[in-house]
């Protein structure tokens, strides 16, 4: 299962279907997982455009500048299980099916409004693929972004010590 | 070759060893040495230095690479610590890993661990209330178990002597049920946890909401400095170390304080086998201890012991000790080592929401939170269950981001959060177990741990008495909230193991009796009475207060008369 789900990742990777090459069934667990998803399955350019049309650039940094495309493949690989990371693994074949479906041409090859409308139709398919992919990337951009130094420092500030607690004061309108 | 081995002999040789650097080790180690005794103290774990060994205390949210959650590897690897709240990326550190030291669940039992000095002392959560004669007098008053042969008024001094150094905060609440202490300033109350307090005094004459009392310095003294301690920054990420020395650790506070006296050995890596006990003198005479890293083991000698290795793991070092005398463990004529073990029941929880004080919230962090002292069955057997259950209460004015869509919309709400258009509020039980000779813990006859150590079997699990418990709390708190106007309230029986509430106690019970318990009142063994155990092994019932502060106490009243009694020549 592992094996498969590797190849399948590579395979959408380089986003076009490939005949498996003869020497890919000498993988094993062992010898190229070593029980970890492939980060290098994610590819980047693919997800920081996603996450950037999530979150994107206006006044202040958008998620890609803030680097959320390699916050995510880590979470993924490090913290999710089997099923999630096929999940993801398959939804960026998705995302551009979904774009030549709509637009006739790829994901990064649409504009920020097209991608938008991309990703906003995943999010309300009917196919649960779609649907849970767009909700896992989602989920975790808005982590990312939300934690990340930028926001916390510039943003929704984080007090590192507030040597204080006050049990009523009134909401800042 | 003899000299050598004198000479060996007298360098493994103490005025008094302590087994564990934990809450109760480090008060050992501190009034032991502070009393002028040379004084070894074995901790079975690393050694971690106060502030230079909390390798997370300084981070920032965004630099843990996971933001704090765990590896899937780490959960899988480790069912039982994966489940405790205090477990995360930024405390993987201070807590032992499933695999690291093998026992049998003969029923579910989570056994959390901290092997390093300072033990669980570095993650505990801080509450220190005192005992009351109502705790005390619980077990012969209720007929179970067996009398306890201290009172409050044995205990009290002890109480005010550790709360002074240990810096405790709270407010002096006058309640008969939960006896005041020297206490530094209080919390603050929020609003919505004052209004509950007022509307639940009016509601009811016995049921009191008090500020949670804390062992952190809000308004440090003199000592506290001196100790190099500083006050709480209320940052709120206590369980990663604490560079300020905010809260009470072994390794902010007595451990350090110990080793200025420069009468303190610290062994770390030393996992004690078992204590040896000689036959001719009637006493023990000292240790035997496997070094974690080279297996080897080495005796290490004194004229008194103290036991302090953690409530099961005291029960696992004392049914170690075999010898010809005492064949079934160290004390043990009565066969009742590692019998009568108990905890709190922390299954229930309870949340409502208030929709008062909508124009009010809070600022800045709070380290503690409001507690309701035990009512039920306090001053008489009231409820078809005996004893009964305290209960955390805390409120919360939280707000939201509205997370629906993507694009700029999102993005502008993400940076826009509201607050709740209610306050959200909600209690914890901690309820009292009753000991019973069924809850037990005890030697597997073949399994052994990475020291060649036997393994435990624990097969500890609740009863009917807190089943019914469970119920009358979700009955007495919804009424209570329902009282005070507090709206959807919801109630949730976790069903968790015991274990996770990290508050098992007993298995060396103290009594007056040396049939029927293994401890006198003080704290020494009846049957070998230079071996003190001061940490929860000893309690003879469990009540509701968070245990720690009464092990504190109690080790400093046991240490106090063992040197006493060592002067006098008669240990």
């Amino acid at each position: 299962m592992q094996r498969r789900s590797a190849v399948k990742n590579i395979a959408l990777t380089i986003g076009v279907a490939i005949v498996l090459p003869s020497w890919a069934n000498a993988w094993n667990k062992d010898s190229f997982l070593k029980n970890h998803f492939n980060i290098a399955s994610s590819p980047e350019n693919l997800l920081a455009e996603i996450v950037e049309t999530i979150i994107p650039k206006t006044n202040t940094p958008g998620a890609k500048e803030l680097n959320i495309q390699q916050f995510i493949p880590k979470m993924i690989a490090d913290c999710y299980d089997k099923k999630a990371q096929e999940v993801y693994a398959k939804g960026f074949g998705l995302v551009d099916m979904n774009a030549k479906n709509s637009f006739s041409k790829s994901f990064l090859e649409c504009d920020a409004k097209q991608r938008l409308e991309v990703l906003n139709k995943m999010s309300k398919s009917d196919n649960s693929d779609e649907k849970s992919f767009i909700q896992l990337v989602k989920g975790l951009t808005i982590k990312g972004y939300l934690s990340s130094e930028y926001v916390m420092t510039n943003l929704r500030i984080y007090e590192y010590a507030p040597a204080r607690y006050h049990g009523c004061v009134p909401v800042k309108k | 070759m003899s000299n050598l081995n004198i000479d060996s002999i007298k360098n493994q040789t103490y005025d008094a060893i302590v087994i564990g650097s934990g809450i109760s080790g480090g008060w050992a180690a501190k009034e032991l040495t502070g009393k002028g005794l040379r004084t070894l103290v074995l901790e079975r774990g690393r050694e971690v230095k106060h502030v230079t060994d909390y390798p997370t205390t300084t981070k920032m949210p965004w630099e843990f690479e996971h933001r704090n959650q765990l590896k899937k590897e780490v959960v899988d690897a480790n069912p039982v610590v994966s489940k405790c709240y205090a477990f995360y990326e930024g405390t993987e550190q201070f807590f032992v890993k499933d695999a690291e030291h093998p026992y049998v669940q003969e029923k579910p039992f989570d056994w959390i661990r901290g092997y390093q000095t300072g033990g669980k002392s570095l993650m505990w959560a801080r509450q220190t209330q005192r005992w009351s004669d109502f705790d005390f007098e619980g077990p012969a008053r209720d007929g179970f178990a067996v009398d306890w042969p201290i009172r409050y008024a044995d205990i009290a001094p002890w109480y005010s002597y550790v709360e002074k150094f240990a810096g405790i905060s709270g407010n002096k609440d006058g309640l008969a049920s939960l006896p005041d202490g020297e206490f530094l300033t209080p919390h603050e109350m929020n609003c919505v946890e004052k209004y509950f307090s007022q509307e639940t005094a009016k509601n009811y004459k016995d049921r009191h909401i008090i500020m949670g009392r804390a062992a952190h310095l809000t308004n440090p003294k003199q000592i506290h400095y001196d100790q190099g301690r500083a006050s709480c920054q209320n940052r709120t990420i206590c369980e990663r170390g604490c560079p300020y020395g905010g809260y009470f650790s072994s390794n902010s506070s007595t451990l350090p304080w110990a080793a200025k006296t420069g009468k303190m050995t610290l062994r770390p890596h030393s996992v004690v086998h078992s204590i040896i006990f000689d036959e001719k003198k009637n006493k023990a005479t000292g240790v035997r201890v496997i070094d974690a890293n080279t297996k080897q083991m080495t005796e290490y000698y004194a004229r008194i012991i103290f036991v302090n290795a953690a409530a099961i793991n005291t029960n696992l070092v004392l049914l170690n000790s075999t010898s010809h005398r005492f064949p079934n463990g160290l004390g043990n004529d009565n066969d009742l080592l590692g019998k009568y073990v108990a905890f709190h029941n922390y299954r229930a929880t309870i949340n409502a929401e208030y929709e008062g004080f909508l124009d009010s919230t809070t600022d800045g962090r709070r380290p503690n939170s409001a507690y309701i002292p035990r009512f039920r069955n306090l001053v008489k057997q009231e409820t078809d269950f005996l004893r009964g259950y305290a209960s955390g209460f805390n409120a919360g004015r939280y707000q939201h981001e509205d997370r629906n869509g993507m694009g700029e919309d999102l993005k502008n709400n993400l940076l826009n959060p509201t607050y709740n258009n209610v306050w959200s509020v909600g209690s914890h039980m901690m309820g009292e177990t009753i000991p019973k000779a069924s809850n037990f813990v005890a030697l597997d006859k073949t399994l052994v741990d990475p020291w060649g150590i036997p393994q435990l079997r624990i097969n500890v699990d609740y009863d009917d008495n807190d089943v019914k418990m469970t119920k009358d709390f979700f009955e007495q708190l919804s009424e209570m909230y329902t009282k005070a106007g507090f709206k959807n309230i919801r109630t949730n029986d976790t069903n968790r193991t015991p274990g996770l509430d990290i508050h098992e106690m007993g298995g060396a019970r103290m009594g007056k009796d040396p049939k029927t318990s293994m401890l006198n009142k003080w704290n020494a063994l009846h049957n070998c009475k230079n071996v003190f155990v001061t940490d929860g092994a000893s309690m003879t019932s469990t009540s509701t207060q968070n245990p720690s502060l009464t092990y504190m106490a109690m080790t400093a009243r046991s240490a106090d008369y063992a040197v006493k009694e060592m002067r006098k020549g008669d240990l």
